[in-house]
């Protein structure tokens, strides 16, 4: 029993950095069709701006925000750079760019950092743990779970109250007629990149506090799973991609805690396995988006 | 079973031959070292072809190819290693296999029918998915197939390398390999299959109103597909001598999408063309790898600069060039274009069917929207009937409902006794309902002949279907643009090439929504003329939507008035222009005084 609450304390806490990765590629994908490759990049110059941050000898508390917002710039930076050129092109277009966008800043960071996995100096306070009726739990698993939720708060308000956030679900869910209705195009899809970093940023100090250390390709695994978190979810649909994030959490560390050792060689393919049979019932994903109905005939 | 023109496929296969027999004699002269370079590049090629015989022609770009390369490799190389070395590497095989060891070629045919079997199952799971999503789960596929290859020890030697393969892949070797890739990726895309297939990338909803069934063209080719792959990764094994579940995994399965997608993901061509620019890029880059001087300067080693260069071609490629560097023809397309057929006195045959077609209680509901309301309508075989209403009152949505493209919420359909509300669009369409769209759907880069083409394929059985697509190009007059792409001509040469679409299914019924939207009158006029002919001479019945109140009333036998998804008034022309709800309608209450 006590087994089980702690993998789900750990099923909490990595679900959450799939959900947050996972709500970054759906906010982008929802308004652009864009299923942007180079999200993990994000990540990535996230955890290098936390390294370079703790050997400047900048308090890890300062480093965060300034992390986070790195990764806004950059993803904005993306946007205007690589995106905007293939802003109508097919969806595969601008898949096949941001897949170039990714492997073009994975050799510069191979090139400019380090191709090596760097350290990263983190507050000893992450590493400690509390009992909590019987349980040990690690704070970095509880600071993983608190961003987390502060985020999906942070988001829902954003996107029912603010008019920025009310206009990219209006985009998501039609973006000509939104046009239409006097909203522009090169704002909502900044905003939209800039929250997308944002997340990012998050995911990418999650992600560094509970390994303390950061390399070229640390972004793109936690991205593929994003991906698959993504259409788990159900592709473009905001609510889907947080489902899908907690759901595929919760597989994985299900499975590293209770499948047989000689079949953990297995983990990854079962866990993926178990996704396509969710996906056979369930074509569209857990909670499928709004615009999948909105196609005019 | 080929659908273009004799002189592509024989210009497109000598072609092939001949420039792969002479690469290989010139890099045989040139020594071990190009014929090195020219193996690899054969065999990259097959992949390549292999995976645009999928994403090419569906459409729907594929990451997860490279495990099908994985499976071929390793079934190949089990079936070829040495017994003894078999027995002493993998201890724990089976029996059968353990003592299992033969020559390459039944090892490939062995490996690339059992990935294709492979490729059978798990493209019908895939086949399931649309769109991005479709994509996605390649990705996770590759995860899968290179997570079971390590975790497999017993059979795989798990992470490590699996070695001692005998390397029996000789220049010639892949050079017949190639051959065969080439010329299967060529005569695919034209096939009947390919064809429909490509119909279905240009415009899903149109391709199944004309009865092609997408899912099953996509099994198709997702299984040839992965035959290819599984022959390119039997043949890279036996060349390399030793592999690992790396080899098949993400930095290979950039590599070779950089080549088909710079390429031009579409055709053969583009294939070609893509691997030769992205092999000559790399070989050159690779010698500036290690640092270079220029002039006395010396130049710095730069890691990673083959990778960078293939990311900078390949966002070249999608901001100036999108659709790849050989486009969206076959050079021989381009260099041949076929002359339109002419002076063919073919008809359209007379439908034979004379049941009506009776729908009860029709409803469709969007969320809390109730499009359509309860609405009966019958239709008779020779008969023009004109569905009108004012804008949202629910007509292309009825129409929609009746042809299959969606599913009424409420009520049913029948054709004659038989239930057709249960049906899918293409069975509908092959049932002899065939319709045009208000947004016009052509298969844009597909020729005029070949959009009418596909639809006399995929209805009917695809019986006489280039007669019958001669005599619907004549019929409408459009004869003149078959060789034309279709998303280059007119408006009103589009709607027109639409019906001639819509009639080469052979229909008892046909669906117009707006035909002479964008016409002007003289169109019109004319467009009236052979729609009139169209039900006198064949016997067809013509559901009829449009706002051209002039040609409804010229054209109509009878009309159906449709209002905030209600049926208000159904009757002649003469009663309709007096009935005071179609009135209050159309132009709002208490109009009188």
């Amino acid at each position: 029993m006590d087994l089980l609450l702690q993998q789900t304390v750990n099923a909490f806490a990595l679900g959450g950095t799939y959900a947050l990765l996972a709500l970054g590629l759906a906010v982008v994908f929802s308004i652009m069709g864009l299923i942007n490759f180079a999200h993990g990049e994000l990540m990535t110059i996230s955890g290098y701006t936390l390294m370079y941050c703790g050997i400047a000898g900048i308090s890890f508390l300062l480093a965060v925000p300034v992390a986070i917002a790195v990764a806004m710039i950059a993803a904005v930076l993306m946007e205007r750079i690589a995106f905007r050129p293939v802003r109508n092109s097919s969806a595969a277009t601008m898949l096949v760019t941001s897949f170039a966008v990714s492997m073009i800043l994975q050799v510069l960071f191979q090139n400019f950092i380090s191709t090596r996995s760097q350290p990263v100096i983190l507050p000893q306070v992450l590493s400690d743990s509390i009992t909590l009726g019987g349980l040990v739990i690690g704070l970095n698993k509880i600071a993983a779970i608190v961003a987390t939720v502060v985020m999906l708060v942070f988001l829902d308000i954003f996107m029912k109250r603010q008019k920025t956030g009310i206009a990219m679900r209006a985009a998501a869910e039609d973006f000509n007629v939104a046009r239409l209705m006097g909203i522009r195009a090169n704002t909502v899809i900044a905003g939209a990149f800039a929250l997308s970093g944002m997340l990012a940023g998050v995911a990418a100090v999650l992600w560094v506090s509970q390994r303390s250390s950061v390399d070229p390709h640390m972004g793109f695994l936690p991205v593929v799973k994003a991906f698959i978190a993504a259409i788990l979810g159900g592709l473009g649909s905001l609510r889907g991609a947080v489902a899908g994030g907690f759901l595929l959490g919760f597989i994985e560390i299900y499975l590293a805690a209770f499948l047989p050792p000689e079949m953990q060689e297995f983990r990854e393919p079962i866990g993926l396995s178990i996704v396509v049979v969710v996906l056979l019932f369930r074509p569209n994903g857990l909670i499928p988006a709004a615009s999948l109905k909105s196609e005019k005939v | 079973m080929i659908t273009s023109p004799r002189k592509h496929i024989i210009a497109s296969i000598a072609t092939i031959i001949a420039a792969v027999i002479l690469a290989t004699l010139i890099a045989s002269a040139f020594g071990a070292a190009s014929e090195r370079v020219l193996t690899v590049f054969f065999i990259s090629l097959i992949a390549v072809v292999g995976m645009g015989v999928y994403s090419g022609n569906s459409g729907i770009l594929s990451f997860g190819h490279l495990s099908f390369m994985a499976i071929g490799a390793y079934a190949a190389s089990l079936l070829t290693l040495p017994a003894q070395l078999k027995i002493a590497t993998l201890p724990k095989l089976p029996e059968w296999l353990a003592t299992t060891e033969m020559g390459l070629l039944p090892a490939t045919v062995i490996a690339v029918l059992l990935t294709s079997v492979v490729a059978l199952l798990i493209g019908l799971a895939i086949g399931k998915l649309e769109g991005s999503a479709a994509v996605i789960a390649t990705l996770g596929l590759l995860i899968i197939v290179h997570g079971v290859a390590i975790g497999w020890r017993d059979v795989t030697r798990g992470s490590q390398t699996f070695f001692g393969i005998p390397a029996v892949t000789s220049l010639w070797v892949a050079a017949v390999g190639v051959i065969l890739a080439l010329i299967v990726g060529r005569l695919y895309r034209d096939s009947i299959s390919g064809l429909r297939l490509r119909a279905g990338r240009e415009n899903a909803i149109a391709a199944s109103a004309v009865g092609v069934r997408i899912r099953r063209e996509r099994l198709i080719s997702f299984v040839i597909s992965a035959a290819l792959m599984a022959l390119s990764g039997a043949l890279i094994a036996h060349f390399l001598g030793a592999i690992s579940p790396k080899k098949f995994y993400f930095t290979d399965t950039f590599l070779l999408l950089a080549m088909l997608i710079v390429g031009g993901m579409t055709t053969v061509t583009g294939a070609v063309a893509g691997a030769v620019a992205i092999t000559l890029v790399t070989e050159i880059l690779r010698r500036f790898e290690g640092g270079f001087s220029v002039a006395g300067l010396e130049m710095p080693a730069v890691f990673g600069t083959t990778q960078i260069g293939i990311g900078l071609i390949i966002l070249f490629a999608m901001f100036r060039k999108p659709d790849g560097l050989a486009g969206l023809k076959e050079w021989e397309e381009r260099l041949f274009p076929v002359r339109p057929v002419a002076g063919t006195h073919v008809e359209i045959a007379q439908s034979v069917n004379s049941q009506p077609l009776t729908a009860k209680g029709m409803t469709m509901q969007f969320g809390g929207l109730i499009a359509v309301n309860d609405v009966d309508i019958t239709l008779n075989p020779g008969e023009i009937i004109g569905l009108i209403g004012p804008n949202g009152s629910g007509k292309t949505t009825l129409m929609n409902m009746l042809s299959g493209v969606l599913e009424p919420t409420k009520g049913e359909f029948l054709l004659g006794g038989e239930k057709l509300s249960a049906l899918v669009s293409h069975e509908i369409a092959d049932r002899g309902i065939a319709r045009t769209f208000q947004n016009i759907r052509l298969f844009e880069n597909l020729s005029v002949f070949q959009n009418v083409l596909v639809a006399a394929l995929s209805t009917r059985g695809g019986k006489y279907a280039e007669a019958r697509t001669a005599a619907a190009l004549a019929r409408m007059g459009v004869a003149a643009h078959a060789d034309a792409d279709a998303g280059t001509l007119s408006y009103g040469d589009q709607r027109r090439v639409e019906i001639a679409r819509a009639l080469a299914c052979e229909p008892s019924l046909l669906f117009l929504d707006e035909p002479a939207a964008g016409m002007n009158r003289e169109e019109t006029d004319n467009l009236m003329e052979t729609l009139r002919g169209l039900t006198s001479d064949l016997g067809l019945g013509i559901l009829l939507v449009d706002h051209d109140l002039k040609l409804i009333n010229q054209l109509c036998d009878r009309i159906v008035v449709l209002n905030e998804g209600h049926l208000i008034a159904e009757g002649s022309p003469e009663e309709i222009q007096n009935n005071p709800a179609v009135i209050e309608a159309y132009l709002g209450p208490n109009r009188q005084d």
